[in-house]
């Protein structure tokens, strides 16, 4: 641990020490009135103080600049005051108000102000990290000297994310500060329990890293470390690991017990460790200023702080209607949409359609890079970037080590931060890996920061079942995204679809998944050659019909067209209807079409319980009940995973012979 | 957490309290913890703080943090203002048992009162389950067997006028299609668009695919199906009966026989039957009156209608001002009415204005029956064939002429008990019928 000397202090400016009181008052007095706010009942959810820990955020945040970014966690109010977000915004979130920093959505643990550089802080431990490697990645990209800043607790530093996020750091030599604030308990379990090597900051070694370890009660110390680490990083030489050891001297959360995993006398012993009234000791006894005039820098933060707190209590509360706004970013206006290819277009595979999208938007967007396992050179499993690495290089067509959770919290800060990743996991059985970072933080992020950050990233891979591919390479789990605001879930079955689709996806702000059927990559279809794009929640009418709706969905379009071959028997004419992206759901085009033919059959390769179909039938049963002259139907795949044996395998997919006795027995219901 | 126990002050009253000191002990859901002050300053306690065990709410005040020689402010302020407790009163109304309106469907189309069925829902509210275990399971059996439509093919038949009640589904189960319901109305489609556009709607029906021969229907018909089923679903008909002893009235007839001249008609039973009404319904004139919307109507004259059967159906026509005529003049203008009838050369004003319907199917041996009411009017008399019978007289058995009243009337207009005594003045009039045809 480096020693703070009083020669240290010299060399920092009287000036930089005062700003450096002055912030760590700010933090303090701001914190110990949100406690007494919360025992008033002001503060409706949890309230995670950062009393003990002052001097870190204060700090490191003293070298950063506004355009630099920083990522928190639970106990964020300290970094986002150091950070710049004004203490009138933080009282007001903090209330509930609908003029905090989150406007009201997000409380204690969200706070969010793109404005000043604050990205958000969160209640999950970890994601923080990823993405501050993935501000790094656009700096990188975008090739500006910004940089992200990641501030966590020691509970972070056990946990996968810190694995993979460093690790990522390191191999591309990002612009990133990684700051563990070790206050020695993660929540109440001691870092001397849950670690091996509790020695944080020696762990940076294992990945190449620089770590430094400072006393993080001693604000000088934290400067002069955090200075380095960032000048380090702003010129290219890559990212630190800096620990900074503390103590947080209140509870975990406000109204939380303390003494059941703590004793008493640690906690004074720590509180006589007050950074604050250390530096204020020393700046007194080293003459650099008066008793008086840091009275007076108090007397002013007292000011401030009951301002902030009367501002807060007088600011109105949210609208209710506003709850459901910005899920999504606004939908892009004028697009020209385009119904069918025309007789006589060229036909292309649909990996080749996919393929010309990605290419034609690379060439015109520089802020796209795609980001996966065999992406680069090797030109993709499935050959979905061949030939882009020669183009585009490493930086834009980035190999990734097998770290899914942490390239897809990358991409989630790289898309917070002005650049567009696409994500190309291959299968979507390996994403499952980092379903926390796309359900808690990419779909949220839109609605969390109140629309104003957005969310440009595609997650791209193949689903289905088929070439005995067995459990493991073979899900299709869409239902599971479509279930979650903030997502788009598109699920192409021709190559036309497909290239539309995805041209629309990376042009849109939205996440969007990108499943991709693997049992028609290879099918051939028309695709014109000029620039289109189809918009999400737009279904496809692949072929009329008077008898029977059959809403089929990926790989289940080409099955009930050839199922409906087979049933040329008078009064049985299928309306085909593909809805192309499951989220949106484009249900207004289904009831038209049950509308006409009184009859609903749904076919997914999905499972049935709580499944696309399921979702299709309610929303019928509930706007078209008058319209049904038959019960609703699904076909489903099996409520199983998936076998290897090809006998097993064809028997839990729906089958083209499963459909044509299922569209028979429909309509003699 | 929103509220706690509070456990104890850990400083007394008037203590001094710096930044830091432990306080009190609240006890939140998991654990006991001390909470500090994050001021200074000397501690009060109200007298009406909270005591140990008590719950303490987040935000609730416990007590003051003064300065010295402050004072607290529950020692400034005047006793507060006693209030009373208000309870939220409760109806306690044992009226009608909370149920959804699924469950009071399903408790009408079973004929169940909801207010004995014990309810298990919140509250004792009565589910559809509660219905089904108190119903006798034939019952639900009979629910369940009901005939079954798709929502589309309901639509269509609401569209159409079609009534599904009686068409056969084609669907696998039975189910009704918009196909049945479309093949129903092609089938009956300009008989049904007939009746709907003459007003008389309850009428329609329609087959299905019946095999057929199928007849024709007449205005006539048409009309008669109309007004007789209005005067059974439009009314609250109640019919009763009584037997008289007619061997005073066979007598008179016998006697008007051997004294009849050859020009006059000789009364018959329904002339005798029809005199002796008039001067009841004069006594009784209630059984007159008429129920319209706007109220009860009281019409003037004391019209009677008497049914007449005819080749082309059932006529009724009107025999005006009965209390006025004689015996014989009832006797003559109902001849003329029936020959008229009979004929088809009734006129419209000849079968409008009756105030009360009579009619005789005693000549088919018929001893009583359910007239139906003859809208607008209120009640019908059926008269039925008189009996050369065994009556008790005195502990006697004796032969005797007996005759069976029947009376439907309208239970919106006439209550039960002058309904049946009307028909006891018409009884005794006609079992002593001379005192009767003087009045």
């Amino acid at each position: 641990m480096s020693s703070t000397l009083a020669s240290v202090t010299a060399a920092v400016s009287r000036q930089t020490l005062l700003v450096l009181y002055r912030q760590m008052q700010l933090i303090r007095q701001c914190e110990e009135q949100l406690a007494r706010a919360h025992q008033k009942g002001l503060i409706h959810g949890a309230c995670h103080t950062y009393v003990g820990q002052e001097a870190i955020a204060v700090g490191v945040c003293a070298h950063l600049q506004t355009e630099d970014v920083v990522f928190s966690t639970h106990r964020g109010h300290g970094h986002a005051l150091a950070k710049g977000v004004g203490p009138r915004e933080l009282f007001a979130e903090l209330f509930g108000r609908a003029n905090g920093c989150s406007r009201g959505r997000g409380g204690s643990m969200h706070l969010f102000s793109p404005e000043t550089g604050m990205m958000g802080t969160s209640g999950i431990v970890g994601p923080c990290i990823l993405q501050a490697a993935g501000a790094g990645y656009s700096f990188k990209l975008l090739e500006s000297d910004q940089v992200g800043v990641a501030f966590f607790g020691d509970g972070a530093a056990n946990n996968g994310a810190f694995h993979e996020g460093l690790n990522m750091a390191s191999i591309w030599n990002l612009p990133a500060l990684f700051v563990c604030e070790n206050n020695q308990f993660a929540t109440e379990v001691p870092l001397s329990y849950s670690a091996g090597n509790p020695d944080v900051g020696s762990r940076a070694g294992a990945y190449g890293l620089p770590g430094v370890t400072v006393d993080g009660n001693d604000v000088v110390a934290v400067y002069a470390a955090a200075g380095e680490a960032i000048d380090r990083a702003r010129h290219g030489r890559g990212a630190t690991l800096l620990e900074c050891r503390t103590y947080r001297t209140r509870a975990h959360a406000e109204g939380m017990g303390d003494f059941s995993y703590r004793t008493r006398e640690e906690v004074e012993e720590w509180k006589r460790r007050c950074p604050i009234a250390a530096l204020e000791a020393r700046l007194v006894a080293e003459g650099i200023a008066t008793p008086d005039e840091l009275r007076q820098i108090t007397a002013e933060i007292e000011t401030l702080t009951a301002d902030a707190q009367q501002f807060a209590e007088q600011s109105p509360l949210p609208d209710p209607a506003t709850a459901a706004q910005h899920i999504y970013a606004a939908p892009r206006i004028g697009i020209r949409s385009v119904s069918a290819p025309p007789p006589g277009t060229r036909e292309i595979t649909y990996i080749k359609a996919t393929h010309e999208a990605l290419a034609e938007e690379m060439a015109a967007n520089p802020k796209i890079f795609v980001m996966g396992e065999g992406i680069g050179k090797r030109g993709g499993n499935f050959n979905t970037t061949v030939g882009l690495y020669d183009l585009y290089g490493a930086v834009r067509m980035c190999d990734t080590p097998i770290s899914e959770r942490g390239f897809v919290g990358l991409g989630c800060g790289a898309a917070m931060t002005g650049t567009r990743p696409v994500i190309d996991f291959m299968f979507a059985d390996f994403i499952l890996d980092s379903v926390g970072e796309i359900l808690n933080q990419i779909a949220k992020m839109q609605y969390m920061s109140s629309g104003r950050l957005k969310m440009p990233i595609l997650l791209r891979g193949c689903i289905g079942i088929g070439h005995s591919a067995a459990t493991h390479h073979s899900g299709n789990y869409y239902p599971l995204y479509a279930h979650i605001p903030g997502l788009r879930v598109v699920v192409p079955s021709n190559p036309f679809d497909a290239k539309g689709l995805m041209k629309h996806a990376l042009r849109c702000d939205d996440p969007v998944m990108f499943l991709e059927p693997r049992e028609l990559l290879n099918l051939k279809g028309p695709v014109p050659t000029e620039d289109y794009e189809i918009p999400f929640g737009q279904a496809a009418i692949v072929q009329p019909g008077t008898d029977v709706t059959v809403v089929a969905i990926g790989r289940m379009v080409p099955q009930v067209l050839a199922a409906a071959k087979q049933l040329t028997q008078p009064g049985i004419s299928i309306e085909l209807i593909d809805p192309r992206t499951v989220a949106p759901l484009d249900m207004e085009s289904i009831l038209a079409s049950v509308a006409k033919t009184g009859r609903l059959l749904i076919v997914d390769e999905c499972f049935a319980p709580f499944g696309i179909g399921a979702e299709i039938a309610a929303g019928i049963a509930d706007c078209g009940f008058d319209e049904l002259d038959a019960p609703i139907r699904r076909v489903n795949g099996l409520h199983t995973p998936t076998p290897y044996s090809p006998t097993l395998e064809a028997a839990v997919v729906p089958q083209i012979e499963h459909i044509v006795s299922a569209i028979k027995n429909l309509v003699d219901e | 957490m929103e509220e706690g126990t509070f456990g104890e002050w850990l400083k007394r009253d008037g203590e001094t309290i710096e930044r830091g000191t432990a306080l009190f002990v609240l006890e939140g859901e998991k654990s006991a913890q001390d909470i500090e002050s994050l001021d200074r300053g000397i501690l009060r306690i109200p007298p009406d703080g909270p005591r140990p065990g008590e719950t303490v709410k987040v935000g609730q005040l416990l007590g003051y943090l003064v300065e010295a020689g402050e004072r607290a402010p529950f020692e400034t302020s005047t006793a507060p203002a006693g209030h009373l407790p208000v309870a939220v009163g409760d109806a306690g109304s044992a009226a009608t048992p909370p149920a959804g309106p699924a469950t009071r469907r399903m408790a009408r189309e079973l004929k169940v009162d909801l207010q004995r069925v014990p309810g298990s829902g919140p509250g004792g509210r009565v589910t559809p389950d509660d219905v089904n275990a108190w119903v006798p399971a034939v019952l639900v059996k009979r629910a369940s067997e009901r005939v079954t439509i798709s929502p589309r093919a309901r639509r269509l038949a609401g569209q159409l006028g079609v009534d599904w009640t009686s068409l056969r589904g084609s669907g696998r189960t039975g189910r009704i299609r918009e196909r049945d319901v479309r093949s129903a109305a092609a089938a009956n489609g300009p008989a049904a668009a007939q009746l709907s556009s003459s007003g008389h709607s309850p009428l329609q029906r329609v087959a299905g695919d019946l095999p057929g021969p199928w007849l024709s229907v007449t205005t006539m018909r048409k009309t008669i199906a109309a007004r007789m089923a209005a005067g059974v679903h439009e009314t609250a008909p109640v019919t009763i009966t009584t037997r008289c002893d007619a061997s005073n009235l066979v007598n008179l007839r016998q006697q008007f026989r051997q004294t009849a001249c050859n020009d006059e008609p000789v009364p018959g039973y329904n002339d005798l039957i029809i005199k002796l009404l008039a001067g009841a319904l004069v006594r009784h004139p209630q059984l007159t009156h008429q129920w319209h919307e706007r109220g009860i109507y009281v019409p003037e004259g004391l019209h009677i209608a008497v049914a007449v059967d005819t080749d082309a159906g059932l006529l009724a026509p009107v025999l005006r001002d009965v209390d006025r005529l004689s015996l014989r003049d009832v006797a003559a203008r109902m001849k003329h009415l029936a020959e008229q009838a009979r004929s088809g050369s009734l006129s419209a004003a000849d079968i409008q204005g009756g105030v009360f319907t009579i009619s005789n199917l005693g000549m088919f041996g018929i001893e009583a029956f359910t007239p139906i009411i003859n809208l607008p009017q209120s009640a019908i008399l059926g008269v039925g064939a008189i009996v050369r019978d065994a009556a008790v007289v005195n502990d006697t058995v004796v032969p005797r002429d007996r005759l069976t009243l029947s009376l439907t009337f309208d239970h919106r207009v006439v209550d039960g008990a002058p309904a049946a005594r009307f028909l006891q003045t018409l009884r005794q009039a006609i079992e002593a019928p001379g005192a009767a045809l003087l009045q």
